[in-house]
């Protein structure tokens, strides 16, 4: 077992499956907090030694295994297995959300130490839940389990946004959340079976034999990516679908760490990677991926430029990356959008963790409340700055090559569009979370901070990890990166790296220097400002959608219900009651009525005989 | 003469008793028309028997005369119990089995 | 016979006649006499069918004693005359069209086949005859009868006693 990638992989799948069994069956044990925490934390350890085991002896091999097991039977032949696909992709996949998973894991020890001991236990419940989801997910052969593996994905995003559910504003965006995404799944959901109808199966390599071989009926094929599309969106986040990411930072930041940065939000894309095959076939589709990619990037960017709340800025951040990613698939590079995938997924994942460290320091979420931290907790400073410098993409940081290459991949796809709008799109990434740098670290105390210190060692620990791990992949790509990637032109890198640094100066002139004053930038975009700061009113739209549409829909159907439906069987009793009344006259008491009642009768009958039997 | 006219004559008479039955409001007036409907069976019935030569009819005859004296006997009895117990001879005043 | 068209259609219209007035009459004494003549037009009719022994009884029993527990009855309750027509009578139009319809029903039906014209010689003396049928042939419905009368009268008596 220790040699074979499909088995590894398999435990990797099936330890945090145990701990959710275990945590959810055995309550006494849940109910006690902190153990059943060690626990849950324990089974993730040996999902992620044995995801790194499975990764590297699946690299060594390179042949895909193929580990299932038959699952709904339908006429005579099995309709989905259950199982299993360690390839390149998924196992390193597995790799980096059981790492994250057991980092944020640790983390919430120290986050969440004012929690009582059984909503602890019911938080590493619904962690170990999402685990064993999202590693499904990853892992799963084909497109039935991953479509359920994506459903419990998206339920223990609904749970865990409101986990502290009896705040109205985290209830309110965890149904957001969960509505928005579930739009979007639908889609995936038609995708799916219309692709089964085409090919007659749900499994991935098989379908991907029939796309090579050219077996798979192009016609139709676009609405049918386009369908799986849909689900992507809802999940990542993608224009106008990304409504929700942002109030989903309702949530404790160890769970936007995990959820909402590194692993749930990057399923769409990981859908995207895993099908490109299927997309190459539909051009068209591809090129609406990578606009709306690109617009995607460029509006969470302008929005996150005015947030004053840290958590907010880093979801628009999320949403802005995750345009990029998108853009990258759009260009038809999937590699490089899976790239940058794990590289993001490591550094926002940083990035949160230190900012719930700050946030757990100064008590609250807002930027101008904050100030001068660096001198108070100097290694949180220290780590998130290293994560900020990576999402800039600075050269010797984890996201710089990752950057360069969905740049290349987009110019060399021929989108000068696209392209353009990223790199403006990367000076303002650079700028507005050196906004965030500067304001919370750095300037005076804006107001005295008591508990500013540094956070335990819970809480450290997964910092420092995940600093040094940036650094790592920062340090190799630098120097290994580019390669076997389509050649990008010279100017490129310089260009990049050039507009990044602009972004970081003008954030330093600015918020640290005073030379520029915040206002004044603030006012020279006056008009888009205030667009921005109400959103762009998609969220008013959506709720107008919803409000008048789909509510006023349902009152018409309870209108009809109550009135027509309930009023047929009211009124047909109301009028057997008043025939009866009516008919009741006839029973007056009287015998002589009664008599004469016979004779009418006979009145009758002789009339009849008369008219029938002439 | 023939059988005919006879029959139609109780006929006659019969219906003017059987709308003095539904008609009438006190009850002795119905009862009175009880007896009209009973001797226009009696004339049917004798007129039968004559044109028939059978001797039943005129033994049915004295039979319903005398059960119809006993009739009337036992139902004017039931009135004038009724009147005592419920002061009104009006057939439409009893109307308690109403529903 | 030519007496007989005669004496039938003038005992026709008393009878016919009284009958009306029983059933019209305002004055309930009044409809009361016209019962009286109406049965002693009937034991006429039963003359001129040669059945003498029930004509006396008819008169005997029915212009006799039922008028007279009837006139009893009248006395003992109350209600006598009414000034209007619908203050004695109700529901005339719906009582006219059944009565009506039955006698047009009726007529029709004994029309469509020609009925007995000549009597049959009668076989001695009713009155022997019906005595002799009574004693022998219908001896069993005779005391049957006799028992009837009893229970009724006993009925009767219990029915009009005082309250005690």
């Amino acid at each position: 077992m220790m040699n074979d990638p499909g088995a590894l992989a398999l435990a990797a799948w099936l330890l945090p499956a145990l701990s959710f069994l275990v945590l959810s069956v055995v309550f006494p044990f849940r109910r006690l907090g902190p153990p059943a925490a060690w626990f849950s934390i324990l089974c993730a350890g040996g999902a992620f030694a044995a995801a790194v085991m499975a990764w590297r002896i699946q690299a060594e091999s390179v042949v895909p295994v193929h580990l299932v097991w038959p699952w709904l039977p339908s006429q005579g032949k099995t309709l989905a297995d259950v199982g299993v696909l360690a390839d390149g992709v998924s196992t390193i996949m597995v790799c980096l959300v059981s790492l994250v998973a057991l980092l944020v894991q640790i983390y919430s020890l120290g986050y969440l130490h004012d929690e009582t001991r059984p909503a602890l236990g019911r938080y590493y419940t619904y962690q170990s839940l999402f685990a064993f989801s999202m590693i499904g997910l990853a892992l799963s052969p084909n497109f039935l389990q991953l479509f359920i593996c994506w459903e419990l994905v998206g339920l223990c995003s609904y749970l865990l946004i409101g986990f502290w559910y009896q705040r109205p504003a985290a209830a309110r965006a965890a149904v957001k959340a969960f509505w928005i995404t579930k739009a979007g799944d639908v889609g995936l959901l038609i995708g799916i079976v219309m692709l089964w109808r085409q090919s007659g199966t749900f499994d991935l390599t098989q379908i991907h034999e029939m796309a090579a071989a050219g077996a798979l009926p192009l016609a139709g094929l676009s609405i049918i990516t386009f369908c799986i599309y849909l689900g992507a969106m809802g999940k990542s986040a993608q224009f106008p679908f990304h409504v929700w990411l942002p109030d989903a930072m309702e949530g404790p930041t160890p769970v936007s760490a995990l959820i909402h940065a590194a692993t749930m939000v990057t399923a769409g894309v990981y859908l995207l990677v895993r099908t490109d095959w299927l997309f190459a076939l539909t051009p068209n589709v591809l090129l609406i991926v990578a606009w709306i990619g690109a617009f995607t990037a460029l509006l969470a960017a302008v929005l996150a430029c005015v947030q004053d709340d840290i958590k907010r800025v880093l979801a628009y951040s999320t949403v802005s990356q995750l345009g990029y990613m998108m853009t990258a698939i759009g260009a038809g590079v999937a590699t490089a959008g899976f790239f940058h995938l794990l590289t993001h997924g490591l550094f926002k994942a940083l990035l949160f963790l230190g900012a719930g460290s700050v946030i757990h320091a100064s008590g609250s979420n807002d930027l101008p409340r904050m100030g001068g931290l660096a001198r108070r907790m100097p290694q949180t400073a220290i780590v998130f700055i290293v994560g900020t410098l990576s999402l800039a993409g600075i050269p010797l940081f984890g996201g710089f090559l990752s950057k360069e290459e969905i740049l290349g991949a987009v110019w060399a796809g021929g989108l000068p569009g696209p392209f353009a709008i990223l790199m403006l799109v990367a000076f303002l990434t650079a700028f507005y979370m050196f906004r965030v740098v500067f304001l919370a670290f750095f300037g005076a105390p804006a107001h005295e901070a008591p508990h500013a210190h540094e956070p335990p060692a819970t809480m450290l620990l997964p910092l420092w990890i995940l600093a040094l791990m940036t650094m790592v992949v920062g340090g190799y790509t630098t120097f290994n990166g580019g390669g076997a990637e389509a050649a990008s032109p010279a100017w490129l890198t310089p260009s990049a790296v050039g507009a990044a640094t602009a972004g970081i100066l003008l954030a330093w002139l600015t918020y640290q220097r005073r030379a520029i004053d915040a206002a004044s930038l603030a006012g020279m975009f006056g008009p888009i400002r205030r667009a921005a700061l109400a959103k762009f009113w998609i969220d008013d739209l959506f709720e107008t959608v919803y409000g008048v549409i789909l509510l006023g829909f349902s009152r018409g159907i309870g209108w009809i219900d109550r009135y027509l439906v309930d009023g047929v069987l009211n009124v047909m009793s109301a009028w057997t009651l008043s025939a009866g009344d009516h008919l009741r006259r006839i029973q007056t008491g009287r015998a002589q009525d009664y008599v004469y009642g016979v004779g009418v009768g006979i009145l009758m009958l002789v009339i009849l005989m008369r008219l029938v039997f002439t | 003469m023939g059988l005919q006219p006879y029959v139609i004559l109780s006929a006659v008479v019969f219906c003017i008793g059987l709308f003095g039955v539904t008609t009438r409001r006190n009850m002795i007036g119905i009862l009175l028309g009880i007896e009209l409907m009973m001797n226009a069976v009696n004339i049917n019935l004798v007129a039968f028997a004559r044109f028939t030569g059978s001797a039943a009819g005129f033994i049915f005859t004295v039979f319903i005369i005398s059960i119809t004296v006993t009739e009337a006997a036992v139902g004017l009895a039931i009135v004038i119990l009724l009147f005592r117990v419920r002061r009104t001879v009006m057939a439409d005043h009893l109307d308690l089995l109403k529903g | 016979m030519t007496t007989e068209p005669v004496a039938f259609w003038g005992l026709s219209i008393v009878l016919v006649g009284s009958a009306l007035a029983v059933v019209l009459s305002k004055n309930l004494f009044h409809a009361v006499l016209w019962l009286a003549l109406a049965l002693t037009g009937t034991a006429g009719v039963f003359l001129l069918l040669d059945a003498e022994f029930l004509a006396a009884v008819q008169l005997l029993l029915y212009a006799g004693g039922i008028i007279t527990i009837v006139v009893f009855a009248i006395v003992v309750t109350e209600r006598l005359v009414g000034e209007r027509l619908t203050q004695t009578n109700m529901r005339i139009g719906g009582g006219t069209a059944v009565a009506a319809v039955l006698l047009a029903f009726i007529v029709t039906i004994v029309g469509k086949r020609p009925l007995a014209m000549a009597r049959p010689e009668m076989a001695g003396d009713l009155t022997r005859t019906i005595g002799q049928a009574l004693l022998t042939r219908f001896v069993l419905p005779f005391e049957l009868l006799a028992i009837l009368m009893l229970a009724g009268l006993l009925g009767a008596i219990h029915f009009a006693r005082p309250e005690d």
